[in-house]
């Protein structure tokens, strides 16, 4: 059940008796901009922190304990041409506490007072915490050069794109950041919560009446939301862009990107779907079993798609002289592909997974909730299960070898270990 | 079959011990769509001097054997397990600790069927010359990809402080010197030894019939012929507190240094349910001490000294037991210093007040209810069996029954400077951006 609590403001009621727990969801959303990716970032860290009413993490979080422990947190992340400010709460379900009674209702009040009511005080986020906080995003943003898998993706993604907001990481820049002022940054919480769209999921065993009134208390003003396309749509070029870089690390990485036909629910979704489980997305895939099980190569060789820039990523960790050698074997899986090499029941074992996958993912609250949005995003509705199921079912081995050929390299990145 | 209800979290398992030697215990949700099915030996990186099965002497097998065994056991003389399961829509994995080795799938359909593939592949070895060395470079890049990871390598450097002679300072997957000298017949030894169906379990959880399981396993079981099972001899290097080293560094190509401060915990720790009441005290203890609640946390994080990579551990398992606290950190030093003034001083902590053991003890049965939602999580915290009989259905009456006399005797027991180090990761060369 979908209730608009305001335009632009809509509340999804997903109920099951599945859980001990009720997952509280709420999604805002903005279009991508390189400026405003940062300062949402900011937000989304005050706002996991502290409130007006609980302006330290002690007394923030003792409310959260009070409340049975309930998890509490907040994230960010691009969906192609949108960036997206997650709010979620999970807590136990009252049937299941002895002296839970009411708790769900306290929750709920709980995330009006972080969201309506944060920790301000003349136009500004309260100087000490605004300024800790800034000093830890730079050390985030610091941090994400000591992780190498997540360094290379980063590499790659800078490589792969032309506009800035879509070439910097989902929580930002270093850059950006020092642009910030407390003030300016209330400016646009403000702006946020009034324009943003926003979706708010309930998932489980909940009075839905109740639950609807809670939420009527919040104080969304009515807001205009532009029709937009969802997506982008990157540009493919004939020249290979490639970039390699010395570190002191004992494992290279190895990473490709091409631009591809595969957009979420469009015309080469399924296919797509089925394409990548053969090409890199399973055990049984062109990359993990040549790259790693025929050539010793490597722990992990797989390709993954991102369905709403029309990219998909191969991420490899080989032994840094190998690279020529590896990538040789990558181009011919592609080409095998591209050919129509692949068995018959490797074809069907992949349409077998995906459908355990997607039935599997129904078992989690979370991933159902994440599934829903993205559909919401797309086309405006839910795609039911049985759909989904009956599009994988329906795949061609012809619409595979298409969605193949449509496959183009554009960039490598590649971090070698040459230094030690 | 034996039956067991849990009514106030509306959970029954069933469980049964076969001829064998097999414990198999059923756990059915009939609301998931999914089956997730465990079989786990008590067998990991830990277990490398031992009696082999049969023999009277006692053998010391290269690091890493038990996780090399773990990848071997997919490949057979037909092919490899993975398409077995897939082509059953199954998805399956396995994962090696220092204490055990586990075998999964998970699938939407075809229970009986996936489950028969579970215990035939495992029970199944087939180790050639061949497949063995193939596998050494790909378990080569898995332990240089580790090396690489600053957070791996910053536990592994406090357990090589704390235990330098016990192996567990030894990363899971051995070195890639020590996997080169493995052998299809150091493997069937292995194999031979710590795979018998006594010292393992089987654990499925998920949509499933309880009868009609436990009637297919118990065939699938009593069609296969194992040797007499033995009490296995597992042999551990005699450790002192003087071998302890107290600290130590090293530098990697990182922009934020990290910090770990750990304590050995005294031989021996106590044993089935009293483990597990031991081990929820010192995990109150150490929410007392340093979580989000506490007035530690928020110091320390308002000076800048800890971040969000904050995090506290007490392990707990068969030869071992420590304390872990760590932190990404622009200070190295004076993180590892406060900690270990906090820990010291725990005794006398103006943090152990009833008030807050009340809080926590709220929050800690919260988040336990949590994490029930997750199949995956149930089945892994079942299989461990460190407690005996005690389950983690029996965690909410302990969480319950703790005092803060309980907490304080532990804080006083456990605390001791001798027993303390601390191990830091410093940046090497330029800040990068």
């Amino acid at each position: 059940m979908s209730i608009q609590l305001t335009e632009g403001v809509q509340l999804h009621l997903l109920p099951t008796n599945k859980y001990k727990t009720i997952q509280i969801t709420l999604k805002f959303k903005a279009p991508l901009k390189k400026e405003t990716i940062t300062q949402r970032t900011m937000i989304a860290n005050l706002l996991e922190i502290s409130s007006k009413r609980y302006p330290t993490q002690t007394a923030f979080r003792s409310e959260l304990s009070e409340l049975f422990g309930a998890s509490f947190g907040t994230a960010v992340s691009r969906k192609g041409n949108q960036h997206i400010l997650t709010v979620s709460l999970n807590i136990v379900n009252e049937k299941y506490l002895t002296m839970g009674n009411g708790i769900t209702e306290k929750a709920v009040q709980f995330l009006e007072e972080v969201l309506f009511h944060p920790n301000v005080e003349e136009q500004h986020f309260d100087q000490t915490t605004f300024k800790r906080e800034k000093e830890k995003l730079r050390d985030d943003y610091d941090g994400l050069y000591d992780d190498k898998q997540t360094y290379a993706s980063l590499a790659l993604q800078a490589l792969l794109f032309e506009d800035s907001s879509q070439k910097v990481p989902s929580i930002g820049t270093a850059e950006d950041l020092e642009k910030i002022t407390s003030s300016s940054l209330y400016q646009y919480y403000q702006s946020m919560i009034q324009d943003d769209e926003v979706d708010i999921y309930v998932m489980g065993d909940v009075e839905q009446d109740e639950i609807v009134a809670y939420f009527k208390n919040f104080s969304f003003n009515a807001r205009q939301i532009a029709p937009r396309s969802p997506f982008y749509q990157t540009t493919s070029t004939s020249e290979l862009r490639e970039k390699t870089e010395e570190q002191e690390v004992t494992q290279a990485k190895l990473n490709l990107g091409y631009t591809t036909s595969v957009f979420y629910h469009g015309e080469d979704y399924y296919a797509g779907q089925v394409f990548n489980g053969l090409f890199g997305g399973f055990p049984h895939s062109k990359l993990f079993m040549n790259v790693r099980e025929k050539e010793s190569l490597a722990y992990y060789a797989a390709s993954s798609l991102d369905t709403f820039r029309g990219v998909m990523v191969v991420q490899t960790g080989i032994d840094g002289k190998e690279s020529e050698k590896v990538k040789a074997i990558v181009a011919e899986q592609l080409y095998d592909m591209q050919a129509g090499d692949f068995t018959e029941t490797a074809f069907l074992q992949t349409k077998n997974m995906l459908k355990n996958q997607l039935i599997q993912s129904e078992d989690n609250p979370g991933s159902v909730i994440e599934r829903i949005y993205a559909n919401q995003l797309a086309l405006g509705k839910t795609v039911s299960l049985q759909e989904w199921i009956e599009g994988i079912e329906m795949v061609t081995r012809e619409q595979v070898i298409e969605v193949a050929k449509k496959v183009k390299l554009k960039g490598i990145f590649f971090l070698s270990g040459g230094v030690k | 079959m034996e039956k067991i209800v849990y009514a106030q979290l509306d959970e029954t398992v069933y469980t049964e011990v076969l001829p064998n030697g097999l414990t198999v215990t059923l756990l059915p949700k009939n609301g998931f769509h999914k089956t997730y099915g465990l079989f786990t030996t008590k067998y990991g990186s830990i277990d490398n001097t031992f009696v082999p099965l049969g023999k009277s002497e006692k053998i010391s097998v290269p690091d890493g054997i038990a996780h090399f065994l773990e990848h071997k056991m997919f490949e057979k003389e037909d092919g490899d397990v993975f398409q077995k399961f897939g082509r059953m829509g199954a998805a399956a994995n396995a994962f090696t600790s220092f204490t055990q080795t586990s075998y999964l799938f998970s699938s939407t359909n075809q229970v009986k069927e996936n489950l028969g593939t579970l215990l035939d592949f495992v029970q199944e070895p087939y180790f050639t010359e061949e497949t063995v060395n193939k596998e050494k470079g790909i378990i080569a890049q898995e332990i240089q990809m580790y090396d690489d990871e600053p957070d791996w390598r910053l536990f592994f450097g406090l357990l090589g402080n704390l235990y330098p002679k016990h192996p567990l300072h030894i990363d899971i997957a051995g070195t890639v010197e020590s996997i080169m000298e493995i052998t299809p017949e150091l493997l069937y030894t292995c194999y031979k030894t710590f795979y018998h169906p006594s010292n393992m379990n089987l654990f499925v959880v998920g949509k499933l019939d309880p009868d009609d399981l436990m009637t297919f396993i118990r065939q699938n079981q009593a069609a296969k012929t194992f040797e007499e099972a033995e009490a296995i001899e597992r042999f551990f290097p005699e450790e002192t507190v003087t071998d302890i080293r107290p600290f130590h560094a090293i530098s990697m190509p990182v922009n934020r240094p990290k910090s770990i401060v750990g304590i050995k915990g005294a031989e021996p720790a106590p044993q089935g349910k009293e483990a597990m009441i031991h081990k929820t005290k010192m995990d109150i203890l150490l929410r007392l001490l340093f979580g989000p609640t506490s007035s530690n946390y928020l110091r320390l994080y308002d000076q800048g000294i800890l971040d969000d990579s904050f995090s506290y551990d007490y392990e707990l398992e068969r030869s071992f037991n420590f304390v872990a606290v760590s932190s990404d950190t622009k200070d190295p030093e004076r993180f590892s210093e406060t900690i270990k003034a906090i820990l010291l001083s725990a005794k006398d902590s103006p943090e152990l007040t009833e008030k807050n053991l009340m809080l926590i003890k709220k929050r800690m049965i919260g988040q336990h209810l949590q994490s029930l939602n997750s199949l995956e999580f149930i089945a892994n915290q079942y299989s461990q069996q460190t407690y005996g009989e005690a389950t983690l259905f029996d965690l909410v009456p302990i969480i319950e029954a703790i005092t803060l006399e309980d907490i304080l005797y532990m804080a006083d027991q456990f605390m001791h400077e001798e027993r303390l180090s601390a191990f830091h990761i410093l940046s090497k060369g330029e800040k990068k951006e």
